[in-house]
């Protein structure tokens, strides 16, 4: 079949790949290069933490994280990198003086899955066994499941791949500007496909009119004195901070939370949130380099949660939040499985 | 005297609304702005607290956000959360104006990073300015009797002191502060802001004579927002009808409703 995407990101390559195991001819349009700096999926740590984010979020997104753990690896394996995924458990912990935020947040994962009552608290001890340089903290609980997809490298080695396979053509900086069952039209014209998937993430505002972005501040620092290997976060009655390590002392700091959807470079208030609790974290960050920050805006729905609509020869998929490496497998899988795979199955 | 009465409840002013809710409700924290929404309307609050961060409100800032709270149709009381001086805490007040387009203002002035309690002399001069600006200010304020006098004298119609910090859950830290408060300003109108833990708590303050509770955590961050936005619902009603009803005097010794028949009169105090 002759398919197209609109909107390139995580969930726009994930679709692709998945189709092309198919045999379908895909045509990929985004407002954006294929570099991908526009797109979330870019600015996301690529956490796969189906617990922790329950301290937030609906308990339907734990099903959603599990199935998508399982897929992440072959999908990985597709590309030929393997080894951007980790699943060798996360850290949370909290100071001394917040212990509270710890007793509050394992109270309200087991209220929402009983899977929770199976992670345990660490000690000094248990935290040193683990991560050596995190053992001045006294208490953190150790979640076995956890892991990440290095995102950037996914979104990478995803373009590459799709860009030299010969059934797929990519329109690069080339805005949509509406999906419509079975067409995409951009500059003023219509393109007729045997089925269009909407992925435009932000982009699909002018037709998705309860979506919304949520702006999220990240930063990169270097940090040869550090060594963490496993996701990390911190828990404080205000600010929520991860560390999320990639090759060579790099570490991931994140993220803000603000519903606004300027896209503005990072506030000196939100730097310093990070960077003191990221300092009090571990000190030998006082010496890190700070590389990089970047600011962008997660596609959100009311209820936090991605949404899959089905129609005539059209998919549309959106509202993936802070969620995006966590579900995107599961949800574009349910979204092929519901929409046009249902009918290829009907038809042949 | 004649009753106003809706739902049961009796029908109050404050800044010039008559409202029959008693519960004012924080809109930060939820899981998302779904069951915000739905804990708001089960919470039956007809005022909601909405925080302007200055960096939300540039262009194309958190409209969406500000939206789905105005389409609810509530009174919108935004607050200058993140405030650490008078003259940040006018500029977001007047920002806050404008985009809410409301003369009412909860004037937060924070003093102290970790347990944010609010800075009395900052909040004093800002409430000075406010109040000549035309503003109804809802001052945020610790149990402090003398700073509730002096906001009082600048010309503040409320005043929210606080039950324990912001986010803390301990409830009322010094009930006999605040019952002194209440006693000092018979006729002002006070709401118990901040601190508020649990039901039990909302119902103590609402019991002291309290006109209202402001809140936020307690609901947002429960497992169940929803349930727990009805759990305050009725607690704040409960312990106003305690109120209104006169509550019968405390003693040192049980006093048995009837004499237990067949017991000598001389052994029932013993």
């Amino acid at each position: 079949m002759n398919i197209a995407i609109a909107g390139a990101g995580l969930v726009g390559r994930l679709l692709a790949l998945n189709l092309l195991q198919e045999g379908h001819c895909i045509t990929l349009y985004d407002a954006d290069s294929a570099y991908g700096e526009e797109a979330a999926g870019m600015t996301a740590a690529g956490m796969l933490a189906l617990f922790a984010e329950l301290e937030s979020a609906e308990s339907v997104i734990f099903d959603i994280g599990k199935r998508s753990i399982a897929l992440w690896p072959s999908l990985l394996e597709q590309l030929g990198i393997p080894d951007a995924y980790q699943q060798e458990g996360s850290i949370i912990t909290a100071h001394p003086q917040d212990y509270s935020e710890l007793d509050h947040f394992i109270a309200t994962l087991r209220a929402k899955v009983s899977e929770a009552s199976e992670i345990g608290m660490l000690d000094a001890a248990g935290i040193g066994a683990l991560e050596p340089d995190l053992s001045q903290h006294r208490k953190a609980f150790f979640i076995p499941h956890e892991g990440q997809v290095d995102a950037q490298r996914f979104m990478q080695r995803a373009a590459e791949y799709l860009l030299e396979h010969p059934l797929v053509t990519w329109h690069q900086c080339y805005g949509v500007e509406r999906v419509e069952e079975g067409s995409i039209i951009s500059g003023g014209k219509r393109r007729s496909y045997d089925w269009v998937f909407d992925s435009r993430g932000l982009g699909a505002n002018v037709q998705l009119d309860d979506l919304r972005g949520v702006r999220g501040e990240v930063l990169w620092v270097d940090a040869p004195e550090v060594r963490i290997g496993r996701p990390t976060r911190m828990l404080h009655p205000r600010y929520k901070l991860y560390i999320v390590p990639r090759p060579n002392h790099r570490y991931i700091i994140g993220a803000t939370e603000i519903e606004s959807e300027d896209r503005s470079p990072i506030s000196v208030r939100s730097s310093l949130e990070l960077l003191s609790a990221l300092y009090s974290m571990h000190t030998g960050f006082a010496e890190a380099r700070i590389v990089k920050s970047v600011t962008n805006c997660r596609p959100a729905l009311r209820d936090n949660l991605p949404r899959i609509e089905q129609h005539e020869k059209m998919t549309r998929i959106n509202g993936l939040y802070r969620h995006g490496y966590l579900m995107a497998p599961a949800v574009v899988e349910q979204a092929l499985n519901e929409g046009i795979y249902k009918m290829e199955g009907a038809t042949a | 005297m004649t009753k106003i009465l809706e739902n049961g409840n009796e029908m109050w002013e404050i800044g010039g609304k008559t409202l029959s809710s008693r519960l004012l409700i924080g809109s930060a924290l939820y899981p998302s702005p779904a069951s915000m929404e739905q804990a708001i309307r089960v919470s039956g609050a007809q005022i909601v607290t909405v925080a302007l961060r200055r960096q939300a409100a540039g262009e194309g800032g958190g409209n969406h956000y500000w939206n789905i709270i105005k389409e609810m149709g509530l009174s919108v009381l935004p607050n200058t959360a993140g405030c650490h001086s008078a003259k940040e805490a006018i500029t977001t007040a007047q920002m806050a104006r404008e985009v809410f387009g409301t003369n009412w203002i909860k004037l937060e002035v924070i003093g102290d990073q970790y347990n944010l309690q609010p800075d009395p002399y900052e909040t004093l001069k800002a409430a000075e300015v406010l109040v000549k600006e035309g503003f109804e200010v809802f001052p945020y304020t610790t149990d402090d009797l003398v700073v509730a006098k002096r906001l009082v004298d600048a010309g503040c119609r409320i005043l929210m002191p606080w039950g324990s910090p912001i986010g803390s859950g301990k409830g009322l830290m010094n009930p006999y502060n605040l019952r002194a408060i209440r006693e000092a300003f018979p006729d002002l109108t006070l709401i118990v802001d901040a601190g508020i833990g649990k039901p039990s708590h909302a119902v103590l303050a609402m019991e002291m004579g309290y006109d209202a509770i402001l809140l936020n955590s307690a609901i947002a961050l429960s497992h169940d927002p929803v349930r727990m936005a009805e759990a305050f619902r009725y607690a704040v009603e409960a312990g106003r009808a305690g109120y209104e009803a006169g509550m019968m005097p405390e003693r040192e010794f049980a006093s048995p409703s009837t004499p237990t028949v067949g017991t000598p009169f001389w052994h029932q105090n013993k």
